[in-house]
């Protein structure tokens, strides 16, 4: 246990003396700051008036007509939500706010998880295969140490990582959101749409629900990419197959929704979101069969990424 | 000295079709630097790959302490310090924060350890710098640093001399013959310098395309032969070069203004200054021209080609 929380030491020192892993730091401070002075200064607000209801009754109609218009699945579906929520509203008098305040502002924020898979992506696939591309995996390997826990202290300081840039992520841009847009206002209430229900949800608890979904996906892309790093053992490729499935898996399942079998493609299930605040890609997909095709994808990443690295020969 | 540290049995490695070692068996004892010769390809690195557990073995078995690298690797590679190929570092990291990286790795080095051992290497002064701005011949001597710093008592280096000056190659042969004599450390040094192994190993084991040809102790291949190649240095070498072929009945001699040179077997030695002397010649000097271990590889090789 105490070789453990050495090798865990060991990895992140190589994690965060890297001049890389400054870089992405500052990236993501610099993008929170910036998307708030854009969000403050850049963008104009409606006001919220006292005669609310006609204008989301207005709205409404307007939806209506978008949705007999539009040939697209998706597209229907959204509006079909938006106007449901708005439904709630005038039906149990709750008063749409303001687009700008510290929650709503945070809320946008959980979006840069994004970033932070492809960031962590980066980090977990450079400090398994970049090993190999040094050399350094020689003097690695030669010690009275497992390779199985050699690969896990990789994977789980790659993941500790990840919740330090979640957390620095969030804590940041609550702190802009405050500065921008006045503290307080946790109280505020959210609407979310879960099978065709609209319900309340409080905005602090509403995201938190976000980034746990969002480390559902950071887990399997994390774990996606470490296989593939020790699988190819290089580390340009592991980045760019797995940001490249990242950014193409949405693409990809367009051409294949009309085949049943698209609920079991990997990146269907990724977003955990549709469960929560959408509308499921599959009407027969739930939030427990995305678990579940997820669990099974994950241990074949898994094994497949244990198996590479603990049984193939180091013959360069 | 009696129980072999490291057991090679019938070791062999496949990869696709190709043999790459086949059938090496040898030992190796506390106490000695054993060199392993070879042209290149002709599968020393990769035999220490087996060694050290980067590669499986296709057939055979390895024991270090009497652990199988098969089947006991930690207890067997907690013996052991190496250097396989080049020593290649974490460049973004100073040399100091490699040896902690590695020191972490084992239980029970300390700061003063990792400190004593940088001295003994003499990196003291750029211990803190990063490694990408050290030279070729510093991270060779970080390298025997991280090799060194459990006290193993399997010493196995990869070419390690080099990328060093020649001050730097003595300093290290004094270095790895000190722990094998004064803490009887086995080592395996594998080199391209064959002068090198000569001053440096106890015995040398020549591998060549995978095959062990021989294992002998240096003194034994140096001057197994009877015959040798001498040289007498006298006042009048064509007439002294004439009764020598007479009393050896040669048919030539090479010869210079000062010099004879002559393979001849030791037992004619005195014979042929008995009969230089009664001649008249005078003999200022006999000199063994002992064949060096280049001469007796090249011999043994057949040649320098490529394995
Ligand atoms: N991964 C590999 N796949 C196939 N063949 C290999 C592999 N690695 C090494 N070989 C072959 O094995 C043989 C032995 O290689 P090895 O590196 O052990 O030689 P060496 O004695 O260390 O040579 P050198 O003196 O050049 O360092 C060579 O013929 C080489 O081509
Ligand atoms: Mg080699």
């Amino acid at each position: 246990m105490l070789k453990f929380f050495n090798l865990i030491q060991n990895e992140n020192m190589k994690i965060y003396r890297k001049g890389s892993t400054k870089v992405m730091i500052l990236i993501l401070l610099t993008l929170v700051v910036t998307v708030g002075l854009i969000f403050k200064f850049g963008t104009k607000d409606k006001p919220i008036t006292s005669e609310w209801k006609q204008e989301l009754i207005a709205e409404n109609q307007q939806y209506q007509k978008q949705v007999e218009q539009s040939n697209s699945g998706p597209e229907k579906k959204y509006y079909q939500k938006e106007i449901a929520k708005n439904e709630y509203r005038i039906d149990h008098n709750v008063k749409p706010v303001s687009g700008k305040n510290i929650w709503n502002f945070t809320n946008e924020m959980t979006g840069m998880t994004q970033l932070i898979i492809i960031f962590t992506i980066i980090v977990v696939s450079t400090s398994i295969s970049s090993e190999f591309t040094w050399g350094t995996i020689k003097l690695l390997l030669i010690r009275p140490v497992s390779r199985t826990t050699i690969l896990l202290a990789k994977y789980v300081s790659s993941l500790i990582y990840s919740i330090f840039m979640i957390l620095l992520l969030f804590a940041f841009s609550w702190f802009i959101g405050g500065i921008l847009f006045g503290f307080g206002g946790a109280d505020i209430l959210n609407l979310q749409y879960v099978n065709g229900h609209v319900q309340e949800i409080n905005w602090v608890l509403y995201e938190f629900k976000q980034y746990g979904l969002l480390c559902v996906q950071l887990i399997v892309m994390v774990t996606l990419a470490a296989s593939i790093a020790s699988i190819f053992r290089n580390s340009s490729l592991a980045i760019g197959l797995s940001i490249f499935l990242t950014m193409a898996g949405s693409i990809i399942i367009q051409f294949l929704s009309q085949f049943e079998w698209v609920k079991y493609v990997l990146f269907v299930n990724m977003d955990l979101n549709q469960y929560i605040d959408g509308i499921p890609f599959r009407e027969d997909m739930t939030m427990g069969f995305s678990l579940s095709v997820l669990a099974v994808y994950y241990l074949i990443f898994a094994i497949f990424g244990w198996l590479f690295f603990t049984k193939r020969d180091v013959a360069s | 000295m009696n129980q072999p540290v490291i057991k090679l049995e019938h070791v062999s490695k496949t990869i696709g079709k190709k043999t790459i070692i086949d059938d090496l068996s040898f030992d190796i004892y506390g106490g000695e630097v054993f060199g392993f010769l070879g042209p290149n390809g002709a599968g020393k690195t990769t035999t220490i790959r087996m060694i050290v557990g980067l590669m499986k073995l296709s057939k055979g078995n390895i024991t270090i302490h009497g652990h199988s690298i098969k089947t006991q690797y930690k207890d067997a590679i907690k013996h052991v310090g190496a250097i396989v190929e080049n020593p290649e570092m974490y460049k973004y990291l100073s040399g100091y924060q490699n040896l902690i990286h590695y020191g972490r790795m084992i239980s029970g080095i300390t700061k003063e350890r990792i400190m004593e051992i940088v001295e003994v290497v003499g990196l003291a002064e750029r211990i803190h710098d990063k490694v990408k701005r050290y030279s070729l011949g510093m991270r060779q001597r970080l390298g025997l640093a991280q090799g060194l710093l459990h006290k193993p008592s399997v010493l196995i280096l990869d070419e390690p001399t080099n990328g060093l000056d020649p001050a730097g190659i003595r300093e290290i042969r004094h270095y790895i013959r000190k722990l094998a004599q004064e803490e009887g450390i086995a080592v395996i040094v594998s080199s391209h310098l064959l002068s090198e192994m000569e001053l440096m190993c106890d015995r040398i084991g020549i591998i060549q395309q995978g095959k062990l040809v021989g294992v002998e102790t240096v003194r034994d291949f140096v001057q197994s032969d009877e015959t040798m190649q001498v040289q007498f240095t006298v006042d009048q070498p064509s007439k002294a070069s004439q009764i020598i072929m007479e009393t050896l009945s040669l048919r030539h001699i090479k010869h210079n203004e000062t010099i004879i040179e002559l393979k001849i077997k030791r037992d004619d030695i005195p014979l042929v200054c008995e009969s230089l002397v009664h001649a008249g010649i005078k003999l200022y000097a006999i000199t063994s021209v002992a064949k060096t271990l280049e001469d007796k590889f090249l011999e043994v090789t057949g040649g320098s080609g490529i394995a």
